[in-house]
Protein backbone atom coordinates (compact mmCIF):
# COMPACT_ATOMS: atom_id res chain seq x y z
CA UNK A 1 0.00 0.00 0.00
CA UNK A 2 2.88 2.15 0.44
CA UNK A 3 3.21 2.32 -3.53
CA UNK A 4 -0.38 3.47 -3.34
CA UNK A 5 0.14 6.16 -1.37
CA UNK A 6 3.58 7.45 -3.06
CA UNK A 7 1.51 7.16 -6.18
CA UNK A 8 -0.82 9.30 -4.95
CA UNK A 9 1.41 11.92 -3.24
CA UNK A 10 2.97 11.98 -7.26
CA UNK A 11 -0.69 12.95 -8.34
CA UNK A 12 -1.16 15.40 -5.87
CA UNK A 13 2.44 17.29 -6.24
CA UNK A 14 1.78 17.26 -9.82
CA UNK A 15 -1.74 19.00 -9.61
CA UNK A 16 -0.06 21.53 -7.58
CA UNK A 17 2.95 22.06 -10.32
CA UNK A 18 0.17 22.60 -12.76
CA UNK A 19 -1.85 25.26 -11.05
CA UNK A 20 1.59 26.35 -9.73
CA UNK A 21 1.92 27.23 -13.76
CA UNK A 22 -1.69 28.01 -14.94
CA UNK A 23 -1.62 31.04 -12.37
CA UNK A 24 2.38 32.29 -12.68
CA UNK A 25 2.98 31.39 -9.29
CA UNK A 26 6.83 30.98 -8.33
CA UNK A 27 5.96 29.11 -4.82
CA UNK A 28 3.40 26.95 -3.37
CA UNK A 29 3.78 25.96 0.24
CA UNK A 30 1.53 22.67 1.21
CA UNK A 31 0.98 21.15 4.70
CA UNK A 32 -1.04 18.44 5.08
CA UNK A 33 -1.79 16.59 7.95
CA UNK A 34 -3.90 13.50 8.06
CA UNK A 35 -6.00 12.66 11.07
CA UNK A 36 -9.11 13.11 12.83
CA UNK A 37 -9.17 17.03 12.17
CA UNK A 38 -7.66 17.02 8.74
CA UNK A 39 -5.47 19.96 8.13
CA UNK A 40 -4.49 21.82 5.05
CA UNK A 41 -2.17 24.90 5.16
CA UNK A 42 -1.57 26.35 2.04
CA UNK A 43 0.95 29.75 1.19
CA UNK A 44 1.14 30.93 -2.20
CA UNK A 45 3.42 33.38 -4.08
CA UNK A 46 4.25 34.65 -7.25
CA UNK A 47 8.18 35.71 -6.55
CA UNK A 48 10.46 32.70 -6.91
CA UNK A 49 13.48 33.03 -5.13
CA UNK A 50 15.78 32.71 -7.68
CA UNK A 51 13.60 36.09 -9.35
CA UNK A 52 14.58 37.70 -5.54
CA UNK A 53 18.01 37.03 -5.62
CA UNK A 54 18.07 38.76 -8.95
CA UNK A 55 16.44 41.74 -7.44
CA UNK A 56 18.90 41.87 -4.19
CA UNK A 57 22.07 43.86 -5.48
CA UNK A 58 19.78 46.30 -6.85
CA UNK A 59 19.55 48.71 -3.77
CA UNK A 60 16.79 50.94 -5.16
CA UNK A 61 14.49 48.29 -6.00
CA UNK A 62 11.30 48.38 -3.60
CA UNK A 63 9.74 45.08 -3.71
CA UNK A 64 10.69 41.71 -4.95
CA UNK A 65 7.50 40.96 -5.71
CA UNK A 66 7.18 43.67 -8.33
CA UNK A 67 10.12 41.84 -9.78
CA UNK A 68 7.73 39.29 -11.96
CA UNK A 69 4.63 41.20 -13.20
CA UNK A 70 1.98 38.95 -13.78
CA UNK A 71 -1.13 41.13 -13.72
CA UNK A 72 -3.07 38.04 -15.19
CA UNK A 73 -4.10 36.49 -11.40
CA UNK A 74 -4.36 38.55 -9.03
CA UNK A 75 -2.82 36.43 -6.18
CA UNK A 76 -2.50 37.63 -2.50
CA UNK A 77 0.52 35.95 -0.58
CA UNK A 78 -1.49 33.52 2.22
CA UNK A 79 -4.77 33.96 0.28
CA UNK A 80 -7.27 31.23 0.25
CA UNK A 81 -5.76 28.47 -1.81
CA UNK A 82 -6.79 27.30 -4.85
CA UNK A 83 -5.51 23.72 -4.01
CA UNK A 84 -7.96 23.72 -0.49
CA UNK A 85 -10.95 24.44 -2.54
CA UNK A 86 -10.34 22.46 -5.68
CA UNK A 87 -8.91 19.05 -4.27
CA UNK A 88 -11.86 16.21 -3.96
CA UNK A 89 -10.47 13.68 -0.70
CA UNK A 90 -11.07 10.18 -0.80
CA UNK A 91 -13.28 9.59 1.37
CA UNK A 92 -12.22 5.87 1.85
CA UNK A 93 -9.73 3.41 1.25
CA UNK A 94 -10.84 1.40 -1.77
CA UNK A 95 -10.09 0.67 -5.76
CA UNK A 96 -11.34 4.00 -8.21
CA UNK A 97 -13.53 3.23 -11.03
CA UNK A 98 -13.59 5.94 -13.44
CA UNK A 99 -16.85 4.83 -15.50
CA UNK A 100 -19.66 2.95 -14.62
CA UNK A 101 -18.56 -0.50 -15.88
CA UNK A 102 -15.64 -1.27 -18.07
CA UNK A 103 -15.99 -0.15 -21.53
CA UNK A 104 -18.24 2.53 -20.32
CA UNK A 105 -17.76 6.08 -21.06
CA UNK A 106 -15.81 7.92 -17.65
CA UNK A 107 -18.74 9.60 -15.50
CA UNK A 108 -16.67 12.61 -16.48
CA UNK A 109 -13.34 14.11 -18.37
CA UNK A 110 -11.26 17.24 -17.73
CA UNK A 111 -12.79 20.26 -18.62
CA UNK A 112 -16.63 19.03 -17.84
CA UNK A 113 -18.51 20.93 -16.01
CA UNK A 114 -20.40 19.09 -12.89
CA UNK A 115 -23.07 19.92 -10.57
CA UNK A 116 -23.02 19.08 -7.07
CA UNK A 117 -24.48 15.56 -6.31
CA UNK A 118 -23.92 14.50 -9.82
CA UNK A 119 -21.54 11.25 -9.80
CA UNK A 120 -17.82 11.93 -10.46
CA UNK A 121 -16.50 8.18 -10.49
CA UNK A 122 -16.97 5.23 -7.87
CA UNK A 123 -14.67 3.89 -4.92
CA UNK A 124 -15.11 -0.33 -4.52
CA UNK A 125 -14.14 -1.50 -1.40
CA UNK A 126 -15.17 -4.79 -0.44
CA UNK A 127 -17.33 -5.27 -3.61
CA UNK A 128 -19.14 -2.07 -2.26
CA UNK A 129 -19.56 0.29 -5.45
CA UNK A 130 -19.37 3.68 -3.89
CA UNK A 131 -20.82 6.47 -6.06
CA UNK A 132 -18.73 9.82 -4.84
CA UNK A 133 -21.02 12.31 -6.07
CA UNK A 134 -19.29 16.23 -6.88
CA UNK A 135 -18.72 17.98 -3.39
CA UNK A 136 -19.75 21.02 -5.83
CA UNK A 137 -20.65 22.62 -8.80
CA UNK A 138 -17.91 23.58 -11.04
CA UNK A 139 -15.13 22.26 -13.63
CA UNK A 140 -12.94 19.64 -13.62
CA UNK A 141 -9.76 20.74 -13.77
CA UNK A 142 -7.14 17.72 -13.53
CA UNK A 143 -8.06 13.65 -12.38
CA UNK A 144 -5.36 13.03 -9.97
CA UNK A 145 -6.16 8.88 -10.05
CA UNK A 146 -6.29 6.10 -13.11
CA UNK A 147 -8.88 4.11 -13.63
CA UNK A 148 -8.56 1.05 -11.46
CA UNK A 149 -5.90 2.32 -8.94
CA UNK A 150 -6.11 1.47 -5.24
CA UNK A 151 -6.67 4.76 -2.82
CA UNK A 152 -6.51 6.09 0.34
CA UNK A 153 -8.50 7.43 3.03
CA UNK A 154 -8.55 11.32 2.17
CA UNK A 155 -6.38 10.83 -1.68
CA UNK A 156 -6.88 13.44 -3.30
CA UNK A 157 -9.39 12.04 -6.79
CA UNK A 158 -9.94 15.14 -8.94
CA UNK A 159 -9.63 19.11 -8.78
CA UNK A 160 -12.81 20.76 -9.40
CA UNK A 161 -12.69 24.65 -9.46
CA UNK B 1 -41.32 -4.48 12.02
CA UNK B 2 -39.23 -6.32 8.68
CA UNK B 3 -39.45 -3.92 5.96
CA UNK B 4 -42.21 -4.20 3.30
CA UNK B 5 -41.21 -6.42 -0.22
CA UNK B 6 -42.21 -5.46 -3.60
CA UNK B 7 -42.14 -7.94 -6.37
CA UNK B 8 -41.59 -7.13 -9.65
CA UNK B 9 -42.44 -9.70 -12.74
CA UNK B 10 -39.23 -8.73 -14.83
CA UNK B 11 -36.80 -5.96 -14.65
CA UNK B 12 -33.61 -4.83 -15.97
CA UNK B 13 -31.70 -5.56 -12.98
CA UNK B 14 -33.01 -5.17 -8.97
CA UNK B 15 -29.81 -2.89 -8.36
CA UNK B 16 -30.05 -0.83 -11.56
CA UNK B 17 -34.16 -0.14 -9.92
CA UNK B 18 -33.01 0.18 -6.67
CA UNK B 19 -30.57 3.20 -8.47
CA UNK B 20 -33.95 4.99 -10.32
CA UNK B 21 -35.52 5.04 -7.18
CA UNK B 22 -32.90 5.96 -4.93
CA UNK B 23 -32.31 8.86 -7.38
CA UNK B 24 -35.50 10.12 -7.21
CA UNK B 25 -35.84 10.32 -3.42
CA UNK B 26 -37.27 7.26 -2.61
CA UNK B 27 -34.99 5.76 -0.77
CA UNK B 28 -36.24 2.54 1.43
CA UNK B 29 -36.27 0.76 3.34
CA UNK B 30 -38.00 -1.72 0.97
CA UNK B 31 -36.85 -5.51 -0.65
CA UNK B 32 -37.55 -5.43 -4.48
CA UNK B 33 -37.69 -8.87 -6.03
CA UNK B 34 -37.90 -9.77 -9.34
CA UNK B 35 -38.68 -12.76 -11.09
CA UNK B 36 -36.32 -12.18 -13.80
CA UNK B 37 -34.48 -9.71 -14.63
CA UNK B 38 -33.00 -8.96 -18.17
CA UNK B 39 -29.99 -7.40 -17.22
CA UNK B 40 -28.40 -8.74 -14.08
CA UNK B 41 -25.24 -7.74 -13.13
CA UNK B 42 -22.15 -8.78 -11.15
CA UNK B 43 -18.52 -7.52 -10.26
CA UNK B 44 -17.19 -5.22 -12.95
CA UNK B 45 -20.22 -5.40 -15.59
CA UNK B 46 -20.63 -9.13 -15.85
CA UNK B 47 -23.95 -10.81 -16.38
CA UNK B 48 -25.67 -12.54 -13.65
CA UNK B 49 -27.37 -15.62 -14.97
CA UNK B 50 -31.58 -14.56 -13.98
CA UNK B 51 -33.77 -17.01 -15.25
CA UNK B 52 -37.18 -17.90 -13.50
CA UNK B 53 -37.32 -19.27 -10.13
CA UNK B 54 -34.32 -18.13 -8.91
CA UNK B 55 -33.81 -15.66 -6.14
CA UNK B 56 -33.25 -11.82 -7.21
CA UNK B 57 -33.03 -8.93 -4.39
CA UNK B 58 -32.14 -5.60 -3.83
CA UNK B 59 -32.61 -4.03 -0.38
CA UNK B 60 -32.59 -0.69 -0.98
CA UNK B 61 -32.56 1.62 2.85
CA UNK B 62 -31.16 5.09 3.35
CA UNK B 63 -27.54 5.08 5.20
CA UNK B 64 -26.17 7.53 7.53
CA UNK B 65 -23.44 5.64 8.80
CA UNK B 66 -19.62 6.39 6.90
CA UNK B 67 -18.80 5.55 3.39
CA UNK B 68 -16.53 3.03 4.67
CA UNK B 69 -18.93 1.27 6.78
CA UNK B 70 -21.39 0.70 3.65
CA UNK B 71 -18.76 -1.63 2.66
CA UNK B 72 -18.31 -3.68 5.72
CA UNK B 73 -22.37 -4.33 4.62
CA UNK B 74 -20.76 -6.78 2.21
CA UNK B 75 -20.14 -8.70 5.29
CA UNK B 76 -23.63 -8.74 6.65
CA UNK B 77 -25.24 -9.80 3.43
CA UNK B 78 -23.17 -12.78 2.11
CA UNK B 79 -23.63 -14.09 6.30
CA UNK B 80 -27.78 -13.31 5.58
CA UNK B 81 -27.49 -15.42 2.49
CA UNK B 82 -25.44 -18.37 4.14
CA UNK B 83 -27.57 -18.56 7.39
CA UNK B 84 -30.54 -19.18 4.65
CA UNK B 85 -29.02 -21.48 2.93
CA UNK B 86 -28.19 -23.56 6.26
CA UNK B 87 -31.80 -23.61 7.26
CA UNK B 88 -33.04 -25.27 3.82
CA UNK B 89 -29.75 -27.61 3.73
CA UNK B 90 -30.56 -28.59 7.55
CA UNK B 91 -28.04 -30.67 9.50
CA UNK B 92 -24.35 -29.82 8.36
CA UNK B 93 -25.49 -26.60 6.68
CA UNK B 94 -22.96 -24.70 8.07
CA UNK B 95 -20.36 -26.61 7.00
CA UNK B 96 -21.51 -26.57 3.65
CA UNK B 97 -21.92 -23.37 3.17
CA UNK B 98 -18.52 -21.37 3.08
CA UNK B 99 -18.06 -17.61 1.80
CA UNK B 100 -15.55 -16.22 -0.38
CA UNK B 101 -13.65 -12.95 0.35
CA UNK B 102 -15.41 -10.54 0.62
CA UNK B 103 -19.19 -12.02 -0.54
CA UNK B 104 -19.35 -15.04 -2.38
CA UNK B 105 -21.40 -18.17 -0.95
CA UNK B 106 -20.28 -21.13 -1.58
CA UNK B 107 -22.21 -24.58 -1.27
CA UNK B 108 -19.79 -27.69 -1.45
CA UNK B 109 -17.03 -25.05 -2.42
CA UNK B 110 -19.20 -24.50 -5.51
CA UNK B 111 -21.00 -21.04 -5.99
CA UNK B 112 -24.10 -20.77 -5.18
CA UNK B 113 -25.44 -16.62 -4.43
CA UNK B 114 -23.35 -13.51 -5.23
CA UNK B 115 -23.92 -10.17 -3.71
CA UNK B 116 -23.11 -6.89 -5.04
CA UNK B 117 -23.41 -3.38 -3.25
CA UNK B 118 -23.64 -0.06 -4.62
CA UNK B 119 -23.84 3.26 -2.50
CA UNK B 120 -24.56 6.95 -3.10
CA UNK B 121 -26.34 10.14 -2.57
CA UNK B 122 -24.93 13.36 -1.03
CA UNK B 123 -24.39 13.17 3.17
CA UNK B 124 -27.86 14.28 3.94
CA UNK B 125 -29.31 11.40 1.89
CA UNK B 126 -27.19 8.37 1.38
CA UNK B 127 -28.44 5.03 0.26
CA UNK B 128 -27.21 1.49 0.43
CA UNK B 129 -28.41 -1.08 -2.34
CA UNK B 130 -27.89 -4.68 -1.41
CA UNK B 131 -28.24 -7.15 -4.23
CA UNK B 132 -28.76 -10.72 -4.00
CA UNK B 133 -28.63 -13.27 -6.41
CA UNK B 134 -29.49 -17.04 -5.44
CA UNK B 135 -29.29 -20.26 -7.83
CA UNK B 136 -32.47 -21.98 -6.01
CA UNK B 137 -33.06 -24.26 -8.97
CA UNK B 138 -30.93 -23.32 -11.82
CA UNK B 139 -27.35 -21.90 -12.66
CA UNK B 140 -25.57 -20.39 -15.40
CA UNK B 141 -23.33 -22.74 -17.81
CA UNK B 142 -20.60 -20.15 -18.33
CA UNK B 143 -19.82 -19.08 -15.32
CA UNK B 144 -16.24 -18.06 -14.31
CA UNK B 145 -16.48 -20.15 -11.09
CA UNK B 146 -18.09 -23.53 -10.37
CA UNK B 147 -21.67 -22.95 -10.11
CA UNK B 148 -24.18 -24.83 -8.09
CA UNK B 149 -28.30 -24.44 -7.24
CA UNK B 150 -29.58 -24.98 -3.97
CA UNK B 151 -31.99 -27.64 -5.78
CA UNK B 152 -29.37 -30.10 -6.54
CA UNK B 153 -29.06 -30.81 -2.95
CA UNK B 154 -32.37 -30.37 -1.11
CA UNK B 155 -35.73 -29.39 -1.29
CA UNK B 156 -36.23 -25.42 -2.40
CA UNK B 157 -39.30 -23.47 -1.88
CA UNK B 158 -40.39 -20.69 -4.24
CA UNK B 159 -38.00 -17.52 -4.02
CA UNK B 160 -40.79 -15.53 -2.70
CA UNK B 161 -40.76 -17.75 0.92
CA UNK B 162 -36.74 -18.20 0.51
CA UNK B 163 -36.68 -14.09 0.37
CA UNK B 164 -38.70 -13.79 3.75
CA UNK B 165 -36.24 -15.90 5.80
CA UNK B 166 -33.41 -13.86 3.95
CA UNK B 167 -34.99 -10.65 4.66
CA UNK B 168 -35.40 -11.82 8.77
CA UNK B 169 -31.50 -12.95 8.79
CA UNK B 170 -30.26 -9.90 6.92
CA UNK B 171 -32.60 -7.87 9.93
CA UNK B 172 -31.23 -9.49 12.77
CA UNK B 173 -27.50 -9.37 11.52
CA UNK B 174 -27.77 -6.00 10.34
CA UNK B 175 -29.50 -5.07 13.59
CA UNK B 176 -26.15 -6.69 15.53
CA UNK B 177 -23.72 -4.67 13.15
CA UNK B 178 -25.56 -1.56 14.01
CA UNK B 179 -25.50 -2.31 18.23
CA UNK B 180 -22.01 -4.16 18.27
CA UNK B 181 -20.18 -3.27 14.99
CA UNK B 182 -18.10 -4.95 13.33
CA UNK B 183 -16.50 -7.57 15.49
CA UNK B 184 -18.77 -10.30 15.81
CA UNK B 185 -20.20 -10.12 11.71
CA UNK B 186 -16.50 -10.45 11.17
CA UNK B 187 -15.94 -13.05 13.91
CA UNK B 188 -18.87 -15.09 12.16
CA UNK B 189 -17.66 -14.45 8.74
CA UNK B 190 -13.93 -15.73 9.55
CA UNK B 191 -15.70 -18.93 10.95
CA UNK B 192 -16.75 -19.51 7.58
CA UNK B 193 -13.94 -18.31 5.46
CA UNK B 194 -12.89 -20.24 2.56
CA UNK B 195 -9.29 -21.22 1.90
CA UNK B 196 -8.22 -19.12 5.40
CA UNK B 197 -4.49 -19.75 5.98
CA UNK B 198 -4.70 -21.59 2.21
CA UNK B 199 -3.02 -20.00 -0.70
CA UNK B 200 -4.87 -18.14 -3.05
CA UNK B 201 -4.95 -15.58 -5.87
CA UNK B 202 -6.00 -11.95 -6.07
CA UNK B 203 -6.95 -10.60 -9.10
CA UNK B 204 -7.13 -6.98 -9.00
CA UNK B 205 -7.71 -4.61 -11.58
CA UNK B 206 -3.93 -3.64 -12.23
CA UNK B 207 -2.32 -6.89 -10.70
CA UNK B 208 -2.16 -10.57 -9.72
CA UNK B 209 -1.48 -11.42 -6.46
CA UNK B 210 -0.94 -15.06 -5.15
CA UNK B 211 -0.11 -15.51 -1.34
CA UNK B 212 -1.59 -16.60 1.98
CA UNK B 213 -4.98 -15.58 2.92
CA UNK B 214 -4.52 -14.33 6.51
CA UNK B 215 -7.29 -12.79 8.07
CA UNK B 216 -9.48 -9.91 6.91
CA UNK B 217 -8.49 -6.52 8.57
CA UNK B 218 -10.97 -4.37 11.40
CA UNK B 219 -12.21 -2.85 7.84
CA UNK B 220 -12.75 -5.61 6.13
CA UNK B 221 -9.76 -5.43 3.67
CA UNK B 222 -8.45 -9.20 2.89
CA UNK B 223 -5.00 -9.82 4.33
CA UNK B 224 -2.88 -11.32 2.10
CA UNK B 225 0.74 -12.89 3.19
CA UNK B 226 2.74 -12.55 -0.30
CA UNK B 227 6.46 -12.73 -0.67
CA UNK B 228 6.91 -9.01 -0.94
CA UNK B 229 5.17 -8.77 3.22
CA UNK B 230 1.67 -8.62 3.65
CA UNK B 231 -0.92 -7.09 1.29
CA UNK B 232 -3.93 -5.32 2.33
CA UNK B 233 -6.52 -5.74 -0.48
CA UNK B 234 -9.42 -3.87 -0.49
CA UNK B 235 -11.16 -4.81 -4.28
CA UNK B 236 -10.23 -8.09 -6.18
CA UNK B 237 -11.57 -11.71 -7.53
CA UNK B 238 -10.56 -14.56 -5.65
CA UNK B 239 -8.80 -17.88 -7.09
CA UNK B 240 -8.32 -20.89 -5.53
CA UNK B 241 -5.43 -21.96 -7.50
Amino acid sequence: MNNNKTDADIAFVRALAQILNENNLGEIEVEREFGEDDELKVRLSRSAPAAVQTAAPSPVVSAPAAVTPSPSVPVEPDAAPAVDAAAVPSPMVGTVYLAPEPDAENFVKVGDTVTQGQTILIVEAMKTMNQIPAPRSGTVTNILVEDGEPVEFNSPLMLIS
Amino acid sequence: MLPKVETLTTIDSTNAEAKRRAGSSQRGPIWLRAETQTAGVGRSGRSWYSPKGNLYATFLTPFAGEMQDAALMSFVACLAVAETLDGYIGSGGANRVTLKWPNDALLDGKKVAGVLLEAGGEQHARWLAVGIGINLIDKPTDARWPPIALGEVTEVPAAAEVLTTLAQNFDQLQSRFETEGFKPIRTAWLARAARLGERIEARLTTETLTGIFKDITEDGALLLATDDGDKRITAADIHFP
